[in-house]
């Protein structure tokens, strides 16, 4: 059995217990982040290989898309998907996953793990974890928070066609960094991202919700709506009893100091010259 | 006309929701649903009467004396609020 230790946002999450197979699917899907030092990881995902398929979640015939069970415990969080179960323990943080797969399905299990206890863990860091797209132009860093169908994709796609840096459609990190907050990327993208590959911290520029319109523009909300959209966003996280009134705060902290406005855009490149005006300058963060 | 027993109807918010005031309006977040409901001044307003323990029938004084409205409108207003909060799951009947 073989482990691998994998870095990214300030943390790193050590997983051991893996077979051949399923080494042979992480390794290479993780290479750019994997650490080649032996620094103590701050995770620990322990493997447990059944391959009896009896207890877990079956496959289905073809493709799909499903939702992962997440049930949270006073202690521990359990985690079920296809093919695997696992707990999660809150203090110190670890878990353990038990899995009937080592063909390609395993990746997709091993990922599905791996968002949440990265959720667990940035969360644990004073960051919070979004639903969201994320780009940067070099220095600014923008965030788009949104669930499915909010045009994530569609606007990662346009930001492609402007050759900004994607981070990701799907998951992005922002955690404080002194008084401001800074934009981590994470390993884990839709359509947009690709590969996972290391990037830089950017500040915290731009925090947007998103609404389709006809024309690009970009306008307030309240703080009661701009909270929500960021709780709402959060996965896993907003569904804790534990730690949802935490979110709540950090969300209020988040939007007085980055205010989180609503970006209406069409399918086509305009919105950028409305985000570079609006965010032009060392005081584009600041309440307006 | 609404029964006696319905008039003295009181309600809490659901076990597994969080309900929170920013900037006079409210935030409900449904914990089982992940999601997040966003109640106006008002709806702020009656969630915080019903978090009081207070009856449909108080509420109703209450929206009135702060909103300067008739009781017709208040009770229309707040019967409305808290059916929508009960099938979203954000509150309960108690």
């Amino acid at each position: 059995m073989s482990s691998l230790t994998i870095e990214f946002a300030g943390s790193r999450y050590q997983f051991a217990g893996l077979n051949p197979e399923q080494l042979g699917l992480v390794r290479p899907r993780f290479e750019a982040l994997l650490c080649r030092d032996d620094t103590p990881p701050d995770v620990g995902v322990d493997l447990h290989y059944a391959p009896s398929r009896a207890g877990f979640m079956t496959r289905p015939p073809g493709p799909t898309e499903y939702r992962v069970a997440v049930a949270h415990g006073e202690d521990t969080i359990a985690v079920a998907g296809i093919g695997f179960t696992a707990n999660i323990d809150r203090v110190p943080l670890r878990a353990q996953m038990q899995t009937c797969l080592n063909d390609e399905w395993f990746l997709g299990a091993f990922e599905n793990l791996f968002r949440v206890v990265a959720c667990y863990r940035l969360f644990e860091q004073g960051a919070l974890v979004l639903h969201s797209a994320a780009f940067a132009d070099g220095t600014r860093g923008f965030l788009f928070g949104g669930r499915s169908g909010a045009g994530k994709t569609t606007l990662c796609g346009l930001a492609a066609e402007l050759e900004l840096d994607i981070l990701s459609d799907e998951l992005n990190a922002v955690m404080p960094a002194g008084a401001r907050f800074e934009l981590r990327a994470m390993p884990f993208a839709g359509d947009f991202g690709g590969a996972p590959r290391r990037h830089p911290p950017y500040s915290l520029t731009g925090l947007l919700g998103l609404a389709h319109g006809s024309a690009p523009s970009v306008h307030e909300c309240s703080k009661a709506e701009a909270v929500s959209r960021i709780v709402a966003s959060c996965p896993y996280i907003n569904a804790d009893p534990l730690l949802v009134d935490e979110l709540t705060s950090r969300a209020a902290d988040l939007i007085e100091r980055v205010p989180l406005r609503i970006l209406s855009f069409a399918r086509d490149t305009r919105f950028w010259r409305v985000l570079d005006d609006e965010y032009r300058g060392p005081g584009a963060t600041l309440p307006r | 006309m609404m029964s006696t027993e319905a008039q003295a109807q009181h309600y809490r918010v659901d076990p597994h929701a969080r309900f929170r005031v920013m900037d006079d309006e409210g935030i409900f977040v449904l914990q089982d649903a992940g999601e997040v409901l966003v109640v106006n001044q008002l709806g702020a307003f009656i969630v915080e009467q019903l978090k009081a323990e207070h009856s449909l029938d108080e509420m109703v004084v209450a929206i009135t004396e702060r909103y300067a409205v008739d009781a017709a409108r208040a009770r229309g207003d707040a019967t409305s609020l808290l059916d929508a909060l009960l099938e979203a799951g954000a509150i309960v009947r108690s």
